[in-house]
């Protein structure tokens, strides 16, 4: 092993292109986190309003049925590792799906878990007087919801989402267990054709950095946007 | 145009329940304007919250319009859509501009178009003086000038009836006199009012009525000239000695 670092390098990258599996697999991670993410904050949502309005309005038995099922939904997630729920998903209650589709739907699921939490904080975090501002003006519940507390409730819990963002992206590292050549499997390819790891593993780890990296630096700048209306 | 019947309301906690309404009756007829005042912890900000349903009346009766809003069924939202209110801390959505707060209920609840209702703002914020603020986020805003705002957010739906709850009470005292110069105009105008303060220059100036509550009930009801001058009851003259003194 006394070759030389741009020969190594030459033979995991260049050598038959297998640069490929690099840009293929990062094409990969990011297609899933960014579905995910979506599917997670409308699923985050949804548990978020379905907690806050039952905890508003304890004795209605539709929302203390739906409320019962969202507590299921985040017992279980939250209580299992996800790389299993990505198996559950492909093996047992999805098997007609493409890879691809089970991830982003298991991914989705999994981080609309985590989400829910930190969107229902921001909910709560929004003063009371808004919601009744809103509907003594005649909105419903929904239109006040939506157009009056959460984007005050996204705001205020941006961070945390932006957090999970960058947690999304790093698990989706397991897809490569229901057969997709996301970044990190696609090293681990490359590992496995040269026999050496070195070079196509500290490449994987450092595009998601480099990709956190600049993710985190696009978060200062929405948060500059958003206490837009917070200056004086 | 509102008239309230036989109007119970407790409140439940952890530690039990407390009657803060325990019957009330009163009527407040087209374009009245009528002041309920009472010390704190009386009951008169969950009356007036109970006239648009805010607070869901335990028992009894409120008829607005000739409609029972009372009654199992009835579209609240319609019913608020024509009863504005003011509330206290001002409540305008930070989020969104001086004008975005006051066209989006029109033109959701598709009373205006967007133009219309850019149109009608404008003129309305004319009306209060601030008319070169429709850009402005609340925050930037003082408290009289966001309240002002506030009171023509409600306006923009065209309402019947205004509920104001404590509307000065967490301004500066410089501030205090702008807000109330708005609410008299409107007053002026006709608009059918119903004001819970602490501001007893503008009970005596512009009501028609005062309503003195305590208890959770009405104690003395009368005009403001007698309610001043000559208060039948001892509760209300003990509370009016106290604040007229201060």
């Amino acid at each position: 092993m006394n070759r030389s670092l741009s020969d190594r390098l030459y033979d995991a990258l260049i050598y038959k292109d297998r640069w490929h599996y690099i840009t293929n697999g990062l094409e990969y991670t990011i297609i899933i986190t960014i579905c995910a993410l979506i599917i997670g904050l409308i699923l985050g949502s949804m548990s978020a309003i379905v907690k806050t309005a039952y905890q508003n309005n304890k004795r209605n038995p539709g929302l203390a049925i739906l409320n019962f099922i969202v507590s299921i939904y985040l017992t279980v997630i939250r209580g299992t590792p996800t790389v299993v729920q990505l198996m559950i998903m492909y093996f047992i209650i999805w098997q007609s799906g493409t890879s691809l589709e089970v991830a982003i739907a298991a991914f989705g699921i999994n981080s609309g878990a985590y989400l829910a939490e930190v969107l229902r904080s921001g909910i709560q975090s929004v003063d009371r007087g808004q919601m009744e501002a809103g509907r003594s003006l005649g909105l419903s519940y929904p239109q006040t919801m939506w157009k009056i507390i959460l984007p005050q409730a996204f705001k205020n819990v941006a961070p945390a989402i932006f957090n999970e963002f960058i947690t999304l992206l790093k698990e989706t590292s397991v897809a490569g267990y229901v057969g997709i050549q996301e970044l990190t499997k696609g090293g681990d390819i490359i590992r496995s054709i040269t026999y050496d790891a070195v070079p196509p593993l500290l490449i994987v780890a450092l595009i998601y950095l480099v990709i956190v990296i600049g993710l985190t630096q696009i978060l200062r700048v929405i948060e500059r946007r958003l206490a837009q209306s917070d200056l004086r | 145009m509102i008239s309230v019947k036989g109007l119970h309301k407790t409140f439940h906690n952890a530690r039990g329940s407390v009657e803060v309404l325990k019957g009330i009756d009163a009527e407040i007829a087209d374009g009245e304007k009528v002041v309920i005042i009472g010390p704190s912890g009386s009951g008169k900000s969950t009356f007036l919250r109970c006239m648009n349903l805010l607070e869901t009346p335990t028992l009894g009766h409120i008829i607005f319009d000739g409609q029972d809003i009372t009654k199992k069924g009835t579209d609240i939202d319609k019913v608020r859509m024509q009863m504005g209110m003011v509330f206290q801390q001002f409540d305008l959505f930070p989020h969104m501009t001086v004008e975005e707060n006051i066209t989006l209920a029109p033109v959701m609840l598709k009373k205006e178009s967007k133009e219309e209702a850019r149109a009608h703002a404008y003129d309305l914020l004319k009306m209060v003086g601030l008319e070169d603020k429709a850009g402005s986020y609340p925050k930037q805003l003082s408290g009289g000038q966001q309240q002002r705002v506030a009171i023509v957010r409600a306006l923009a739906m065209n309402p019947k009836m205004m509920l104001f709850d404590e509307p000065t009470s967490a301004l500066d005292p410089e501030m205090v006199g702008e807000v109330l110069n708005v609410m008299e105009r409107l007053a002026d105008e006709g608009m059918t009012m119903a004001v819970v303060t602490h501001e007893m220059g503008f009970a005596k100036e512009v009501a028609n009525r005062v309503l003195f509550v305590d208890g959770g009930q009405i104690l003395e009801e009368s005009t403001p000239d007698e309610f001043f001058s000559h208060p039948r009851n001892p509760r209300a003259q003990d509370f009016l000695s106290k604040i007229l003194n201060t």
